[in-house]
């Protein structure tokens, strides 16, 4: 029960997240890249809960994530819907992995996953398109290319910390995350 | 948790994941309009309240022009000059929008004016919302214009919402030609944009098409989208391919101060 409030917590924040991105305006700094604050509420979860709430959560986070960015060009998407599912399936796998580790207090562990989906996310989705594009376009690489994929990983490393402890300073002792099952 | 739980859950996930990615164009388009519809009045707010915050920004801004004024002329009094200003304000958004009813009018088109609701949301797309829909006549692949040039075209309309994929995106194609000339090519985005100063390319010219800067453009009117005349950019440099030659454009549209276009619905 106190998992599956937390998960449909993290899907209905998902969704303002994903409402908030559409208007924060590109990082110029850092040549255009993407703010992505999806990763920090995923991996928040995904360390947390049981495997299949985090399956829940990744269904939930990855179809509206897939829903709000998917392009449809013509009669086909360039990248099929679910495929963020897919991805945050991986990742979730992985988090369930260090969850044991994370309920004993490693708490850096969530940062360092939410900065690293944060940067394999764009990359794949890149690549994606690159393959797609390729017998048209050929491929493409630039600098801007590398700043769009580590930008949004530099910049969760920032929020990710301030997620966590906002979150766990004030409705912690409700996950309580030192009772959980490992 | 009991292992048969585990087994169900994996089950049902599988089984959902494979439909997803089953889905044909138009229905994953039929998808994401349903999900627009359930965004649409939180991105209207949205919008709304950051273009009252840009609106504040702009006062300030102009504030700081009045108190450069104000050092130079000494003359006048703060509270005249804010009310000046206030007036020069209300008078660019007349001219503003006179302009645009006035294109509206000579327009051999039916055009839907929208208002763009938010921009670039995703890092490898050029995309922007309008917030026109289906209730507003707006179907999928209709041209999106200004008084200027070409914007883009939608891809996804909802009730009240649409997305634009924008010329400067790789997947936005358009056969056009070249003023004064009998010179014809594709015009595309380039894959990953300069958002300062974004490109467009003009492929398969001719080798020997030498194209000089400052060329109009304009669309071919072949395909289904995009009506023949429409202004798409100017040539900023031209080079010769080892097959073809190739010409880098400015696009017509500045993107970075859009905010109203109009939706070619049909023909008057």
């Amino acid at each position: 029960m106190r998992d599956g409030l937390l998960v449909l917590g993290l899907i209905i924040g998902g969704f303002f997240l994903i409402i908030l991105q559409e208007f924060i305006p590109p990082l110029a700094f850092l040549s255009g890249a993407r703010l992505n604050l999806i990763p920090i509420v995923f991996c928040f979860g995904a360390l947390l809960v049981p495997f299949p709430w985090m399956l829940v959560l990744t269904v939930g986070l990855g179809l509206m994530v897939d829903l709000a960015t998917v392009q449809v060009v013509g009669d086909s998407a360039e990248i099929a819907l679910g495929w963020s599912v897919i991805f945050y399936l991986l990742i979730g796998l992985i988090c369930q992995g260090l969850r044991p580790l994370v309920l004993r207090g490693h708490w850096e562990l969530y940062i360092l996953m939410s900065a690293l989906t944060s940067i394999l996310y764009p990359a794949l989705q890149f690549a994606m398109i690159t393959l797609r594009r390729m017998e048209e376009g050929g491929l493409y690489y630039s600098d801007v290319v590398t700043w769009r994929i580590l930008g949004p990983g530099m910049v969760t490393l920032f929020l990710a910390p301030i997620f966590w402890f906002a979150v766990t300073l004030s409705i912690g002792p409700l996950l309580r995350m030192r009772d959980r099952e490992v | 948790m009991k292992k048969v739980n585990i087994i169900l859950a994996i089950l049902v996930a599988t089984i959902g994941i494979g439909l997803m990615l089953l889905l044909s164009g138009g229905a994953i388009r039929n998808a994401q309009s349903g999900f627009l519809s359930w965004l649409a009045p939180f991105l209207k707010g949205g919008a709304a309240v950051q273009q009252g915050i840009g609106a504040m920004g702009q006062g300030l801004k102009t504030l700081d022009q009045l108190e450069a004024d104000n050092r130079r002329l000494t003359t006048e009094n703060m509270e005249l000059r804010a009310s000046n200003q206030i007036l020069r304000d209300m008078e660019i958004e007349n001219n503003r929008l006179r302009a645009a009813m006035d294109f509206r009018e000579r327009s051999m088109f039916r055009l839907v004016a929208a208002r763009v609701t938010t921009r670039d949301a995703s890092t490898w797309w050029n995309t922007i919302k309008i917030n026109r829909g289906f209730e507003d006549g707006v179907e999928a692949e209709s041209t999106v214009i200004t008084d200027v040039g070409i914007v883009g075209k939608t891809t996804t309309v909802s009730k009240n919402e649409a997305i634009v994929i924008l010329i400067t995106d790789e997947n936005c194609k358009i056969g056009a030609y070249v003023e004064g000339s009998r010179e014809k090519g594709i015009v595309s985005g380039v894959r990953v944009q300069n958002a300062q100063e974004p490109e467009l390319q003009m492929n398969f010219l001719s080798k020997n098409a030498n194209l000089q800067p400052g060329q109009k453009i304009y669309s071919q009117g072949v395909g289904a989208v995009f009506p023949s005349g429409l202004l798409v950019g100017t040539v900023k440099s031209f080079r010769q391919r080892e097959l073809d030659g190739q010409a880098i454009l400015t696009p017509a549209v500045d993107f970075s101060t859009l905010s109203d276009s109009f939706v070619i619905v049909g023909e008057k």
